[in-house]
């Protein structure tokens, strides 16, 4: 007994000697030779009709997006991603650093930070790379506040995970220099609007309403998010939102902005490869002009079933209310399709039906999106 | 008299505290490294796993609970190989210093198994869902356990070393167990040397090598690719060409090709749950074997 107690003792030392091995290293460990960082690239290319004969951009199919990563670690604990993209826009090929941040995972306790030009982190979309959307466009709510783009800045996040909740907490605050997109913005265009008395004012610094809107300048950040385990496989999420800062085009319209949003989102998975996703989120805007405030909204909400390994079936509704003076009003409700191939490559189906004050159009996509090579992002 | 409950009420706080502190908490990324643990560990840890029994570890999706989990844990047990990528993000998110790649309380379970399917050459997505450094499954060979189990006993002496004694004693009686129990199962597998199986996915070389099965096919053409129904018909030309007579599936697998291909061949489809809590009467790392022996033993008794 004894004999076999000090053998099987001996092996576990032996093996224990063995242990003292790493093991297989983490994502933004794994490029080779071994001192290469993670490289990565993804293309997306997307097919899109509509029957608005106004859509400039109906009928085409090509390569929408091209996205370069290289990611690893610099120090222990400390990351860095760049992440270059080159993007369709109205037609043209444009490159942009789409993001490059050094993240510092462990400033103390609980805390982390990172830092350089990073999507930011508000509500649940505007972080997620194009390739990672559960849905080809993004919800028209994000496009009428942030832009065609993700609200990205250059700047700083601290993040903190509570340490006395008996739930997962983070809170985070980020300040941040944004440069507006420029694209489509070619001159002044008078605007009539209605200043907070009721009348009619006009403002001849508006730029026209094909600009993209979208918060720029100094910009402030926060976030609250929680999670709350319900039952087994049951996740219920929480957070709320906020920015500060000015307009995209602030020497024009001297508008300072901001945004507050909430979102709840339920994830249940009721087998192993089945899962349901019910994601909200509702945005708020007030835009304080020189003659007065505009007050937006916008939501939506989406539905999602995983059936199975490879298939997911989706379905979501948009109300949208324009940044620009002249309120516009979008509702409109799309149906997803997607098949997954692997982890980072797809494609998928989209049907949306749009009603932009009262005028009705119908849209579809077709869109494959795929990857090569090792490439890894934060929870999200 | 108020004041002695005040004094009573701090004191059983305070050993409640200090009891609680007392614990090594440890998180797992599967439910078998969890039985792992709370044999080796005993009394002095408390295990929580991230995946259930019944889950796809290559598809366990990374959310905010998991990562609530490991907010203070002591230690993190996964299984490597890329089985388990989920946990990296799951790691950086929780910002727990203890628990980043290299720590001590890091601990990959892997770390001297002997691998099998280890790809040569440039491996690219052509190939499936194929795993650079071989291939992770390799749990399901019950001898495996005990290199895993001195991995486990590395971790937790890291975190309590006062306690090494203690641990050391768990792990050679985990190890002794495994040993009595490996002798059975091989006993019984002794009659099935050289059966042919078609397996679903490539989970099984660790299992077939340790008791001689023969993996004549997969229903996956390839790692993580559905079968085709030409790929399936290809199956069922091979099956009755070389008398196959058991098809392995896991428990999370669709069942349509296995009984599409049972159907054809008159083969008996063994559905096998992978991990601890995979089925309701699989509640141990042991009862895997157990039922999955079992099942083979009617498929091939039939």
């Amino acid at each position: 007994m004894k004999k076999t107690l000090l053998l099987t003792l001996l092996l576990a030392s032996a093996v224990f000697a063995g242990a003292q091995e790493a093991g297989t290293p983490p994502q933004g460990m794994r490029g080779t030779p071994a001192n290469l960082p993670d490289v990565s690239a993804l293309g997306n290319i997307t097919g899109y009709l509509s029957d608005d004969k106004s859509d400039t951009g109906r009928s085409d199919l090509g390569i929408n997006e091209v996205e370069t990563a290289f990611q690893g670690y610099i120090y222990p604990e400390m990351r860095a991603d760049i992440i270059l993209a080159i993007h369709k826009h109205d037609g043209k090929y444009e490159s942009e650093i789409c993001e490059a941040k050094a993240s510092f995972l462990k400033l103390a306790e609980g805390l982390s930070g990172e830092m350089g030009k990073i999507h930011l982190d508000f509500g649940r979309i505007n972080k997620l790379h194009t390739h990672h959307l559960p849905m080809v466009d993004k919800p028209q709510a994000l496009v009428n506040f942030f832009g065609d783009h993700e609200l990205a800045g250059q700047g700083g996040t601290l993040k903190y995970l509570l340490p006395f909740t008996p739930f997962y907490t983070q809170v985070q605050a980020g300040a941040w220099t944004m440069a507006p997109h420029e694209h489509g913005v070619t001159a002044d265009y008078p605007e009539d609007v209605l200043n907070i008395t009721g009348s009619t004012v006009s403002v001849p610094s508006l730029v026209h309403e094909d600009a993209d809107f979208s918060p720029a300048g100094k910009v402030y950040t926060a976030r609250i998010n929680s999670s709350f385990e319900l039952a087994d496989k049951t996740e219920l999420e929480l957070g709320l939102s906020g920015l500060k800062g000015r307009g995209a085009h602030y020497e024009e319209h001297m508008d300072n902005v901001e945004v507050t949003g909430a979102d709840l989102t339920l994830r249940l998975w009721p087998s192993a490869y089945k899962k349901f996703t019910f994601q909200n989120e509702w945005m708020h805007l007030k835009r304080v002009v020189p003659v007065g405030t505009l007050q937006r909204d916008g939501f939506y909400s989406f539905l999602n079933y995983r059936a199975d390994k490879y298939w997911d079936f989706g379905a979501r509704f948009d109300y949208a209310e324009g940044a620009w003076p002249t309120i516009s009003y979008e509702r409109a409700l799309s149906a997803i399709v997607t098949r997954h191939l692997t982890e980072t490559s797809y494609w998928r189906l989209q049907y949306k039906h749009r009603n932009l004050d009262g005028e009705n159009s119908n849209e579809g996509w077709l869109q494959v999106s795929f990857g090569i090579g090792p490439h890894s992002h934060e929870l999200e | 008299m108020t004041m002695e409950k005040i004094i009573l009420a701090a004191a059983a706080l305070a050993f409640w505290a200090g009891a609680a502190r007392a614990e090594i908490k440890v998180v797992t990324a599967s439910s078998d490294l969890k039985y792992l643990c709370e044999r080796v560990g005993g009394a002095e840890v408390k295990v929580e796993s991230l995946a259930s029994g019944d889950q796809d570890l290559h598809m366990v999706e990374p959310r905010p609970s998991l990562v609530y989990k490991l907010k203070k844990a002591d230690l993190v047990v996964r299984v490597g190989l890329d089985l388990d990528m989920w946990v990296d993000s799951l790691i950086n998110a929780a910002r727990n210093p203890r628990l980043f790649y290299g720590q001590p309380g890091y601990v990959d379970a892997s770390v001297g198994v002997p691998l099998l399917e280890k790809p040569e050459g440039k491996v690219d997505a052509s190939m499936g869902d194929i795993h650079i450094y071989g291939n992770p499954h390799y749990w399901l060979d019950p001898a495996n356990a005990k290199i895993m189990a001195a991995n486990v006993l590395a971790g937790l002496k890291r975190a309590a070393p006062d306690k090494a004694a203690v641990f050391e004693a768990n792990c050679a009686g985990f190890i002794k167990e495994t040993d009595e129990r490996l002798a059975g199962w091989q006993d019984r597998m002794a009659k099935y040397k050289g059966l042919k199986v078609i397996t679903y996915h490539s989970s099984w070389p660790y299992f077939a090598a340790r008791f001689g099965l023969d993996v004549a096919g997969h229903v996956e053409p390839k790692p993580g690719i559905p079968p085709s129904a030409s790929h399936l018909n290809g199956l069922v030309k091979k099956m009755k060409a070389e008398n196959i007579k058991v098809i392995l599936t896991e428990s999370y697998y669709p069942r349509k090709g296995p009984d599409f291909l049972a159907g054809k061949t008159g083969a008996a489809v063994v559905t096998a749950a992978v991990s601890a809590g995979g089925a309701k009467d699989v509640k141990t790392y042991f009862d895997v074997f157990d039922r999955v022996i079992e099942g083979l033993e009617k498929a091939a008794g039939k």
